[in-house]
């Protein structure tokens, strides 16, 4: 059986220091490690002592994983001189780290006497519940006394974010919103070499680009950890730089060498970033020891010539050598390096796999939860300073409007985003086109002339940065309103909700969030103007992300007060809001005739708020139907129209749903019919059914539903969908 | 031989009973009564061993302090000969002893550090400390009494030393006559007690003393520790790392006007070093609940409350090994 490669590499190293000989001249702590350095070799020590304890800790993986009580092997060994920025960089330049940055997070440790990243790492190898980051709900690297927020992410989609907060930090400061990073803080992020490649990583170094070519500062550190393979594909020669070492508004180093040839480097980078404020892309080569992860048989794919020369490069083993040469240390102090190291790492094991795990679905699920405090009614209640008001509606408050004295749902959501933004200065708003033009349906309108520039800004066309940006702008202190020009714009970039804002509380345990109010322009009934993506219903990619409150307003009143709700959540429990605004109602006036003015409502007065759980019902019947949207408006006039004795109930919350609502008005239903606008298989309809099934209700069911297809253009558009007739029609069917 | 922390007692550890332990014919108490004796102070073991108990010349912080690091000391001779000791810590003034232990300072230096601490410290402004429990019978903490010392910065005293199970509150004394605690027990004691002789360690108010100890004693010939060395931070001072400087700065500084966190120093001898035993030198044993309720509120091993304490203390694997039980 051959020698494991994790043997191997130890043996090298101990082979080299068994015959290494001591420096003849010892250098003192202070002295720089070669004439000119900056690193000194007590620093040089330091980076050393850390880069073993990572090692360490990847071997402890692996020894876990054998015992049957380790979770997570994929290992920070090769990667090690990351160390070098975990000691450069401050504890308040926020981290965002991919997953083989042991090195890095010992090193920044050390910042703080404090905290215990040996046992700490031991926990979340272990998937414990003591995991001070996560609980074990996943191996990650984050911390919150070291300003490092958890990424899980191993496809590089967390550089948008970190390019958010690098913008945010700096205009949350030029709008006086506290935070707890310097002037000259800046955003680091590390991926791999294959992850460089994402999609998600070009448009976040694009976006970091574009912003600073139009002069905003964004002092971000793009760290790509070259390692030259992503799992068994290799990655071209020099193809990093071939990719961004020539890219205009972007300074590009390339790490390489030597420790202290490292360490320069990085300085420069870590200086270039902070002075300019600018994007910086730092090429930090490395190797990939030991596979990619525990379970990876790195000779099913490389030669073992090549994996022999690959652990040459070691970093330990370099580093040792460098560092008996240069005088910094002897190979006696650094094998009893090694070997306490060791043994401490082995004595804390067997008590971070004691330690248990979360032990129920209930528990897992807690960051979740969709509960809230008792006083967040109250607070979304409060109402706004009389005078402040008064001077911002220069003294025509839109609930005293006189001529007309109702208006749409698109009037009010722009009154709502004014008073809100008057009431909480961290609001920024933000999206294609909302600034100057105030939107394509002109729901921001004026809002950039009454805040800013700085409040209310249009970005690049890319639905990822936008996210991105609302995900770091929240973690700067910001809150964020981003606008999603349309629905089935989402979806190419969805995952920044759901794979990075909606799971950032649930690996940190609500240590860190990213509360925001996404606006999206949403569903069809745009009498066939505009065809699928500008009509696009396609909610269940929305619905199924965890704890993601998922909000719809059928009227403008509910509007302004579920508005009002969602940033009071937002704030006061950190909550990703998607926020669907009915395109098709947003300039509707009428409800039964042409002229009637019924979908047309009054401003709610200050201090009138809506929560999830709380539903609309309009009328008294017998029959109920279950809607939202625009469906809601639909059942409204087919119940006058057909004369039916029927009641509509108002979803407006699409996640949560209100079963309690829900099941109240079906307890004294005679008949019910859900009416659901978005596709068949992917819209609310089947859950509803189901649960009402489930819980025993015995009168008849039925829904409608629009059809599983995209939407068309032109006059076919309203085939596809929910139509009033069919409504009528199945009203009539369970009420015959 | 069992891994061991070793974690050195701070004042408050020498008693009437725990006195008469120094042996005259070691080597290390000759030396350090001929430094004494250099300085026309009285020999430590005639203070120790022959002259009458009097709390007031006893308990002196010049004499009380070079006893329990002379004492510490030698017990830590006996554990290290029986023992691998993977990391040192102490308590207050058991950080000099810790120091000495580890290396940081010859014998010499750390017995003049010791003294001449104890000594500054005379000249400190008029304060005292409070001792004050923050857990319950159980040993859990118990979130009433934590309540009454949370906020007690407000209120003009500092924290001086979290201890375990205990909150050391310190001021002038005219602050902590105005800084009111309800009464409380824990086991026999009755609190607050206001610990006797002992000034307003561990805060601002010493800012003087510190001045004037890194002029007195920076020049001292500080080293790297031949042991690891947990501060009063949680901080661990590694002899492949430590820079003898930064050691100076903190004992000189930081650890004479901040608060001491003996907690953190136990949290962290626990989750990063992982002892078979956590070990305490003499004198008395005045540690060994503080320590036990310190793993309890890490829940080490298991532990949740006294009582799991108290059984694993009677098991084959104890945590806690008092050398002076």
């Amino acid at each position: 059986m051959p020698p494991d490669r994790v043997t191997v590499v130890e043996q090298n190293l101990e082979n080299y220091l068994a015959t290494a000989r001591p420096a003849a001249h010892l250098l003192a702590s202070h002295e720089p490690v070669r004439p000119g350095s900056s690193l000194t070799a007590a620093q040089a020590r330091a980076l050393f002592e850390d880069q073993v304890l990572s090692r360490q800790l990847d071997m402890a993986a692996r020894r876990l994983k054998a015992r049957g009580v380790g979770y997570y092997t994929i290992a920070s060994a090769g990667h090690e001189q990351n160390a070098v920025l975990g000691t450069q960089l401050r504890v308040t330049d926020p981290a965002l780290l991919h997953y083989r940055s042991g090195g890095f997070m010992m090193a920044r440790s050390r910042h703080l006497g404090s905290v215990t990243p040996t046992f700490d790492t031991l926990l979340s190898l272990c998937a414990s519940r003591d995991d001070p980051i996560a609980q074990g709900r996943h191996k990650v690297w984050g911390s919150r006394p070291l300003g490092v927020p958890p990424q899980t992410s191993t496809i590089a989609s967390h550089l948008p974010k970190a390019v958010g907060m690098a913008f945010a930090l700096g205009r949350a400061r030029r709008l006086g919103i506290d935070h707890d990073h310097p002037h000259d803080a800046l955003v680091c992020c590390s991926f791999g070499d294959a992850s460089a490649n994402h999609a998600t990583a070009l448009a976040g170094i694009n976006a970091a680009r574009y912003a600073h070519r139009r002069g905003n500062p964004v002092p971000v550190l793009f760290v790509c950890e070259d390692n030259g393979i992503g799992i068994s594909v290799r990655t071209p020669r020099r193809w990093i730089n071939d990719a961004f070492s020539g890219l205009r508004h972007l300074r590009y180093f390339e790490a390489d060498g030597e420790l202290d040839e490292i360490w320069e480097t990085t300085r420069l980078a870590i200086e270039t970033c902070r002075a300019t404020k600018g994007p910086v892309f730092l090429h930090l080569r490395t190797v990939r020891l030991w596979g990619h992860a525990g379970s990876d048989v790195e000779t099913t794919y490389r030669e073992l010539p090549e994996i022999e020369a690959v652990e040459d490069q070691d970093p330990l083993l370099r580093n040792a050598r460098f560092l008996i040469e240069r005088g910094a240390a002897t190979p006696g102090a650094i094998a009893t390096l090694l070997r306490t190291t060791r043994t401490r790492v082995e004595a804390c094991e067997p008590e971070a796999a004691g330690r248990g795990h979360l032990a129920s679905r209930e528990g897992v699920m807690i960051p979740l939860s969709f509960d809230l405090d008792p006083d967040c009614r109250s607070k979304a209640s409060e109402p706004i300073e009389v005078d402040a008001r008064a001077e911002l509606w220069r003294g025509r408050l839109p609930e005293a409007a006189t001529a007309p004295t109702k208006r749409t749902l698109g009037a009010h959501i722009n009154a709502a985003l004014a008073d809100e933004m008057l009431r909480r200065p961290e609001i920024v708003v933000f999206g294609e086109d909302v600034g100057r033009k105030g939107g394509v349906y002109y729901v921001t309108a004026g809002l950039q002339e009454r805040f800013g520039q700085a409040r209310v800004f249009d970005t690049l066309l890319d639905e990822t940065t936008i996210l991105g940006v609302a995900q770091g702008a929240a973690q700067a202190g910001l809150l964020p309103i981003p606008e999603i020009q349309y629905l089935a714009y989402l979806h190419n970039a969805i995952d920044q909700l759901r794979g990075e804002a909606s799971s950032l509380s649930f690996f940190s345990v609500g240590q860190f969030t990213n509360p925001m109010v996404v606006r999206i322009a949403s569903f069809a009934y745009q009498r066939g103007f505009g065809g699928h993506f500008h009509n696009d219903n396609a909610i269940a990619a929305l619905r199924e992300i965890p704890g993601m409150v998922v909000a719809t307003p059928s009227r403008g009143e509910d509007a302004v007060r579920m508005l009002r709700g969602c940033l009071t959540m937002a704030k006061e429990h950190g909550r990703v809001i998607a926020f669907l605004e009915p395109i098709a109602l947003y300039h509707e006036k009428d409800l039964h005739e042409p002229g009637d003015q019924g979908w047309l409502s009054d401003y709610p007065a200050q201090g009138e708020a809506l929560l999830p759980g709380e539903a609309g019902v309009h009328g008294e019947g017998k029959l109920l139907f279950i809607s939202y949207a625009n469906g809601v408006r639909m059942c409204r006039r087919v119940a006058r129209r057909a004369g039916l004795d029927a009641r509509v109930l108002d979803l407006r919350w699409l996640n949560p749903l209100p079963w309690e609502a829900i099941e109240r008005e079906a307890s004294t239903a005679a008949a019910i019919v859900v009416v659901d606008e978005c596709r068949a298989s992917g819209g609310v309809a089947d859950a509803i059914l189901a649960r009402l099934a489930e819980r025993g209700y015995d009168g008849k069911l039925r829904s409608v539903r629009s059809a599983d297809t995209f939407i068309p253009l032109g006059p076919t558009a309203p085939m596809v969908l929910v139509s009033e007739e069919e409504i009528e029609a199945a009203a009539r069917e369970v009420t015959a | 031989m069992s891994r061991i922390v070793l974690i050195c007692p701070g004042r408050g550890s020498y008693t009437k009973q725990t006195r008469g332990a120094l042996d005259p014919n070691h080597p290390l108490v000759r030396r350090a009564d001929e430094l004494r004796a250099a300085r026309g102070l009285p020999s430590l073991v005639s203070l120790d061993r022959d002259a009458p108990w009097d709390a007031a010349v006893q308990l002196r912080p010049d004499h009380v302090s070079p006893l329990i690091w002379l004492h510490s000391l030698l017990d830590a001779e006996r554990a290290a000969a029986e023992h691998e000791i993977v990391a040192v810590a102490g308590n207050s003034m058991g950080w000099y002893t810790a120091l000495t232990v580890a290396g940081a300072l010859s014998f010499d230096d750390g017995f003049r550090l010791v003294q001449e601490m104890a000594q500054l410290q005379m000249e400190a402004p008029a304060g005292g400390q409070v001792l004050y429990p923050i857990v319950g019978e159980d040993w859990r903490l118990d979130d009433d009494r934590f309540g009454q010392v949370l906020y007690c910065e407000e209120e003009g005293v500092f924290v001086s030393i979290k201890l375990g199970g205990f909150a050391v509150i310190a001021g002038t004394d005219e602050a902590l006559d105005d800084f009111h605690l309800p009464p409380a027990e824990l086991g026999k004691g009755r609190y607050p007690i206001r610990l006797a002789q002992h000034g307003p360690y561990h805060t601002p108010l010493l800012a003087g003393v510190a001045d004037k100890a890194a002029a007195q004693l920076g020049p001292l010939d500080w080293r790297a520790p031949a042991t690891p060395l947990i501060d009063g931070t949680g901080h661990t001072h590694t002899p492949f790392v430590a820079d003898p400087a930064a050691l100076r700065n903190y004992t000189l500084g930081a650890q004479v006007t901040e608060t001491y966190d003996f907690s953190a120093s136990v949290f962290t001898a626990l989750r990063e070093f992982a002892p078979d035993l956590l070990y305490l030198p003499g004198p008395g044993n005045s540690l060994g609940s503080i320590v036990a309720q310190i793993g309890i509120a890490e829940g080490w091993r298991g532990l949740v409350d006294r009582d799991s304490f108290e059984s694993m203390q009677n098991s084959p694997n104890p945590l806690v090994w008092s050398m002076r039980r």
